[in-house]
């Protein structure tokens, strides 16, 4: 119970009283109590304009609010496209076990811990992944989670240094490079920073430390490059902490070491691309001209990523040296609005959140509109759960986003913008805040920017956990402070968006690319890519691949080559089966139609989508159902619910899936869910729902032999647990593994003999076949 | 103006209006639920899908503005089949009954609730007046009815069901003097109807038909009237006082009855000639009627179950006739439905008998819903009357009885767009009923309204109202997706979000979720 309102009352004061100021003030207040305490909302319509019908609604809107209190810490269990092919649900089921959670309950007795699912940390390469408050853990097995407990529990009083030290220039022998992306941060990097620290401050070696952006080879995090001033430079991929001062050495000290490593390298590098286990991850060093890795960055163009793994995210003296900020001063003192929507056009760049609308067009119609305020609206509300192309962006090269979005705010008279970015992506929005202030204090916002008589200024506004709002209606109600829910269109927000301004939204990565196209002309751009696709599509890959990671590639590049050039084929030696491309609005294409060049014709003709980027490759392990009801879970979790079709249709779409999955299908469900997906495409309101079915029309189309197996109560791939069976074959040699492992006693303890599983016990949570060392367990 | 084409004719329409009210202008009515005429257009409910004729897209007509050369469609076959599936996915999270599960089980439907209700009140005369709107013989089916109904009854799965044929024999006994004094009859239109057999079906044919205004003669091969009812009654269930009193009520409104007449081949082909229609109330199918030219089966005559029409032109059976059966109540209402196609078939209208509407309905009901229906009805199991049985309920006994209803059916049955359109669509509930139910829940907590968010289908009105109208708390949208549900914030009372607007946001809700009491 809260008696003294102090603390709200001055959140309230800091954040404003209107409706715009609602989303902050409840993110400050959650930020304070861990919840929403309902004293807390009344006294926010006590004090404010803002009425209780609208705190309630929007409170209960997005997902980031929790109405009752939680643990003291909270386990996210990623359940992102990438985590579920890896066997999420496999690890979240274990932590319920774990925690002896009965059904409904969240949180454990004591109050300690509170199990949450996420659609995505944005950690894709390190799947399975878990989060313990800041604390990130990748490659989880569900036999591992108590371990990884008793981990948090020793790590958590530990303080964790983020003290960044720069050696003195003039002494400097060379830089050292850490990569500070997510997944890097995620696998450690922190840790990799200090034992750097204190080896170069115990050595006396004088270098620089330089934290860089992701590289996008998120598959080998944490990344160490050594870059000494006379000689090439190294990357050392997955490095423990104790291998620094070996590394260091090696470079600025005695070169013996090296050779060593590299020799065991040589043995290893197929290894290190498979699938290692969390306690068993090996890190390795690795060499960026080494032939896999380079094939991996080789296919690339970097147009949004440019200068990867080079510049520090926040040095914009650094980004200005890599031609940072010349297309700015180019469109403000030498081209006129019309001008840089002319070369827009010409580039031919479409919008890169998906639908890929082009984007010159939506500029002129903004700059059509006459009105004496225009917004601008940069889209990082990255939902897709399997993809994370925005966040990576906002968090390497944020300057260049900004840049973007001035460029575009000139061109289409827009004086005021917001970045409307996922409140999961703490640190995308910590570095825009930085960057923006930086920006601020150089003129590159504010009035009168680089002297040119143009003004214009932009601010955060964080999203709350709303799929939806990346859907430009709907995030414009957000930004707003309502529920996010879409409306129909005309009127189109370049007519009557932002407090019904002309308002222009356009994705991050079309921002990204901005600059590139102003710098170097709109004939470079357009010459890289398709006939009406052109440039490049940034993509995250993960899933089976060998090497996942963020990747940017020229469109037209073919699927297969993404999958075997860039990915380095299917891990674990298993058969390629299929693509899924553009999450949840996107489709799966099959390996047999692999020659398919990725740009936006192409996969809507296949039934897929671009969407916003996600690229999860399959293997024959694989259950397409699955992947489906995978997907359609989601947008069902996703639909706000508006519209009949969306709110209802996925939902029994989901409820037939989930029905295939279990055994309990029925004739004509096939039938039911091909019509159902088809009205729910024609009859949604927002592209949300429209593209909603894409998953299961798709996997329907090329898959529909697997459909009709389950509905025969089969599941081939085993993924379907409740179609299936453990057994133990005669492989077994009675180590007792299994029977230590199983969390139900469904083995019993039977050392040099044969087990057997007591199916009526079991609970098919993989664990036997997992730590089986001998392949003994048969799933049928 | 704008100049568009709706269904390939020209209108003109001022700039601006929707497409929705351009094809009204047109002579088309599109059906909606999500729109309302003070608020600004929402696109939820998606039933007022209509075609562009250029493109052969759907789109919801309420959102869209009619533009210079627009041509629309407003029903096809695509179109007819969008706004069924819609209004299917609508009734899948529609957890409501429309009428009672005891009228629907009852074979003569009766309006089971609203007998009860009016009982409970002290309206006998009124309720009576309900029942006989379906039974035409209440008294007699009061002492031998088998009550399918109370089989149904929701109140059986609390304890025990209502006692609603010993209500009805109340009322038949109690009011008929009142309700025969106070029928409205129509005024004779000459035409003339035989009626073959005086059972119960065959007398409420007759009884039906008089009340049309058309001259009945009723058949009797016995010397007495009554069938089955007079002969087949075990156990002196049904006194000959009781039967005879209803027998010449329904003779008092004008009803010619001819004993002794055992109609033949040849007396039927006359009647046949002589009578404008005929209804076959015979009882079981005999040898003899084989030999009148009819189609028949080995257990009666072959009748459309629609209309009770027979193979011949103006011929119609009912009651045993059509199979054997020891159920009176279904002959008495099966006299009622034919009764029915036979008045359309006099007027020289389509023969498509009684309508029957959509109903939605949601099956049992939980053990912790209980409470929840509780809240409209009283404790405690069935009364007995202290007479015992044979005797029926005192005029005290019967109102609490009354009491324990619990008021299944639903308050807007008549005034709900959800049950209109699913009636002229012909929406299939059952085709989306995967998945767990809502659970039911009853606000009643206020002085005007009752509120039952399981009947909710997130039109968005009432909050769209009640914001419009000013309301402190209103009500707003809880959670979000297909979880989401329309309530007060902060938990707060009925009352307190309806404090003004209660009558508007009643009148506004498309179903009935939100209604008065």
């Amino acid at each position: 119970m809260i008696t003294d309102f102090q603390a709200i009352d001055d959140i309230i004061r800091e954040k404003g009283t209107t409706k715009k100021s609602l989303i902050p003030i409840l993110q400050s207040i959650q930020g304070k109590y861990n919840f929403l305490p309902e004293e807390a909302l009344k006294r926010i319509s006590e004090i404010t304009e803002i009425k209780p019908a609208d705190i309630i609604g929007v409170a209960s809107f997005y997902s980031q609010f929790r109405l009752s209190p939680v643990g003291d810490h909270i386990i996210k269990v990623c359940v992102g496209t990438a985590c579920h092919v890896k066997g999420a649900m496999l690890v979240y089921d274990a932590f319920r076990r774990e925690m002896k959670l009965e059904e409904g309950q969240d949180t454990e007795k004591s109050g300690k811990y509170t199990l949450e699912k996420v659609s995505c940390l944005g950690c894709c390469t390190l799947a399975p992944v878990v989060q313990i408050d800041n604390i990130t853990y990748g490659h989880i097995a569900s036999d591992q989670v108590g371990e990884l407990i008793d981990d948090f529990e020793k790590q958590k009083n530990t303080k964790v240094k983020s003290l960044f030290r720069r050696a003195d220039g003039s002494q400097i022998k060379g830089e050292i490079r850490i990569g500070l992306g997510s997944c890097c941060v995620a696998s450690g990097s922190g840790e990799i920073r200090e034992a750097i620290e204190e080896t170069v401050s115990g050595s006396g070696i004088q270098v620089k430390l330089k934290s860089v952006g992701c590289v996008g080879m998120c598959h080998q995090v944490p990344l160490v490059e050594i870059v000494p001033n006379d000689k090439e430079a190294t990357l050392y991929a997955k490095v423990k902490p104790q291998d620094v001062k070996d590394i260091i050495e090696t470079h600025f000290n005695a070169p013996n070491i090296l050779t060593r490593l590299k020799n065991k390298l040589l043995n290893t590098v197929e290894t290190i691309q498979t699938d290692s286990k969390w306690e068993g991850i090996q890190r390795y060093e690795l060499n960026v001209r080494e032939k896999h890795v380079s094939s991996f960055l080789g296919k690339q163009v970097p147009v949004a990523t440019e200068y990867r793994g080079v510049i520090n995210p926040l040095d914009i003296e650094e980004y200005k040296q890599r031609l940072g900020f010349k297309a700015l001063k180019k469109a403000l003192k030498g081209l006129s609005p019309e001008q840089v929507i002319d070369e827009i056009k010409k580039s031919g760049i479409r919008g890169r959140g998906g639908a890929g609308f082009p984007t010159g067009v939506k500029w002129e119609l903004v700059a059509r509109q006459k009105n004496d305020l225009k917004y601008l609206v940069c889209n990082g509300d990255e939902g897709d759960p399997g993809a994370f192309m925005d966040r990576m962006l906002l968090e390497s090269y944020p300057y260049r986003i900004i840049e973007g979005v001035i460029i575009a705010a000139y061109a289409v008279g827009a004086k005021e913008g917001y970045f409307y970015i996922r409140a999961e992506y703490p640190l995308a929005v910590k570095r825009i805040r930085e960057a923006l202030s930086i920006c601020r204090e150089e003129g590159f916002l504010g009035q009168n920017i680089l002297d040119s008589g143009f003004s214009f200024d932009i601010s955060i506004a964080e999203g709350a956990g709303a799929f939806v709002c990346g859907e430009e209606t709907a995030l414009i109600k957000s930004i707003e402070g309502n529920r996010g829910f879409p409306h129909i269109r005309p009127p189109f927000p370049a007519v009557k968006g932002l407090w019904s301004r002309p308002t222009l939204v356009n994705n991050t990565e079309t921002f990204a690319q901005v600059s590139y196209i102003i710098r170097n002309g709109s004939g470079k751009f357009n010459r890289i890519g398709t006939e009406k696709s052109k440039g490049t599509k940034v993509f995250a890959l993960a899933g089976k691949v060998a090497r996942g990671g963020l990747i940017e590639v020229p469109m037209g590049i073919t699927i297969k080559q993404v999958v075997e050039e860039i990915g380095g084929g299917i891990a674990d030696g298993r058969k390629f089966k299929a693509v899924q491309i553009g999450g949840p609005s996107g489709g799966c294409i099959p390996a047999h139609l692999s020659h398919t060049p990725i740009d936006f014709e192409s996969l809507n003709k296949l039934g897929a989508m671009m969407g916003s980027g996600g690229l999860v490759v399959l293997d024959d392990t694989d259950c397409m159902v699955d992947i489906a009801r995978f997907f359609l879970s989601f947008t069902q979790n996703e639909s706000c619910g508006k519209c009949t079709f969306c709110r209802v249709g996925t939902r029994r779409m989901l409820d037939i899936l989930n029905n295939l999955c279990t055994g309990k299908g029925k004739k004509g469900d096939l039938e039911e869910l091909e019509k159902l997906a088809e009205w729910t495409k024609i009859g949604s309101l927002c592209g949300l729902g429209k593209t909603a079915p894409n998953p299961i029309l798709s996997s329907l189309k090329y898959f529909r032999e697997e459909y009709e197996a389950h509905l025969n109560g089969v599941c081939s791939t085993g993924k379907c647990t409740e179609l299936i069976t453990y057994s133990v074959n005669e492989k077994c040699i009675g180590c007792t593994l299994c029977a230590q492992k199983c969390p139900v006693d469904a083995i019993a303890f039977k050392p040099h003999e044969k087990h057997e599983i007591d199916t009526g016990l079991c609970i098919k949570c993989d664990a036997c076949r997992q730590v089986c060392p001998e392949d003994a367990i048969d799933v049928t | 103006m704008i100049n568009i084409k709706i269904n390939n004719k020209e209108v003109q329409v001022s700039k601006g209006v929707s497409v929705m009210s351009a094809a009204k202008q047109a002579g088309e009515n599109i059906p909606a639920m999500c729109w309302h005429e003070e608020l600004e257009h929402y696109t939820s409910c998606m039933v007022c899908l209509v075609k562009d004729a250029s493109t052969g897209k759907l789109f919801p007509s309420c959102s869209v503005k009619a533009t210079e050369g627009m041509e629309v469609i407003t029903l096809d076959d695509e179109i007819y089949e969008g706004r069924k599936t819609a209004l299917e996915l609508l009734l899948s999270e529609h957890v409501g009954d429309c009428e009672a599960p005891c009228q629907i089980a009852c074979p003569a439907h009766m309006d089971i609730p609203q007998m009860n209700r009016l009982i409970a009140e002290g309206k006998f005369i009124e309720s009576l007046q309900v029942v006989m709107h379906d039974i035409a013989l209440p008294s007699v089916l009061g002492r031998i009815c088998p009550a399918p109904c109370e089989g149904a009854c929701r109140r059986k799965s609390i304890d025990e069901a209502v006692s609603i044929c010993l209500l009805k024999r109340f009322v038949g006994d109690e009011a008929y003097e009142a309700v025969f004094k106070n029928l409205e009859i129509q005024p004779r239109n000459g035409k003339k109807v035989a009626i073959i057999g005086s059972g119960p079906a065959g007398l409420a044919a007759a009884f039906n038909l008089q009340l049309r205004g058309y001259t009945c003669t009723v058949f009797e091969k016995e010397g007495y009237p009554g069938g089955l009812l007079r002969t087949g009654i075990a156990g002196g269930k049904l006194p000959g006082d009781v039967l005879d009193r209803e027998i010449n009520n329904i003779l008092s409104l004008g009803v010619r009855l001819i004993l002794n007449e055992n109609i033949d081949a040849g007396k039927f082909a006359a009647a046949r000639k002589e009578y404008d229609a005929v209804v076959l109330a015979t009882g079981n199918l005999s040898v003899g009627m084989k030999e009148w030219g009819l189609d028949t089966t080995e257990k009666g005559v072959k009748v459309n179950k629609n209309t009770y029409e027979t193979s011949e032109e103006g011929v119609f059976a009912v009651g045993n006739a059509l199979r054997p059966s020891r159920l009176a109540v279904r002959s008495v209402g099966q006299g009622k439905e034919a009764a029915f196609s036979v008045d359309q078939f006099l007027s020289g209208e389509k023969v498509k008998g009684e309508p029957g509407t959509f109903n939605s309905r949601f099956g049992r009901l939980m053990k912790d819903e209980f409470a929840e229906y509780l809240k409209e009805s009283v404790p405690g199991k069935r009364f007995h009357p202290k007479e015992g049985p044979g005797k029926g309920f005192s005029v005290e006994e019967v109102k609490k009885e009354a009491l324990r209803c619990l008021h299944c059916d639903c308050r807007k049955i008549d005034n709900c767009k959800l049950r209109d359109f699913s009636d002229e669509y012909k929406a299939n509930q059952r085709r989306f009923s995967f998945g767990e139910r809502k659970k039911v829940v009853k606000h009643i907590n206020h002085d005007m309204v009752v509120y039952e968010s399981q009947k909710c289908i997130k039109c968005g009105i009432c909050v769209r109202l009640t914001e419009k109208h000013g309301e402190k708390f209103g009500f707003t949208f809880i959670g979000r997706g297909f979880d989401v549900v329309v309530g007060v914030p902060f938990n707060e009372d009925l009352k307190e979000g309806l404090t003004k607007t209660a009558k508007i946001v009643v009148e506004g809700c498309p179903t009935g979720a939100i209604s008065m009491k």
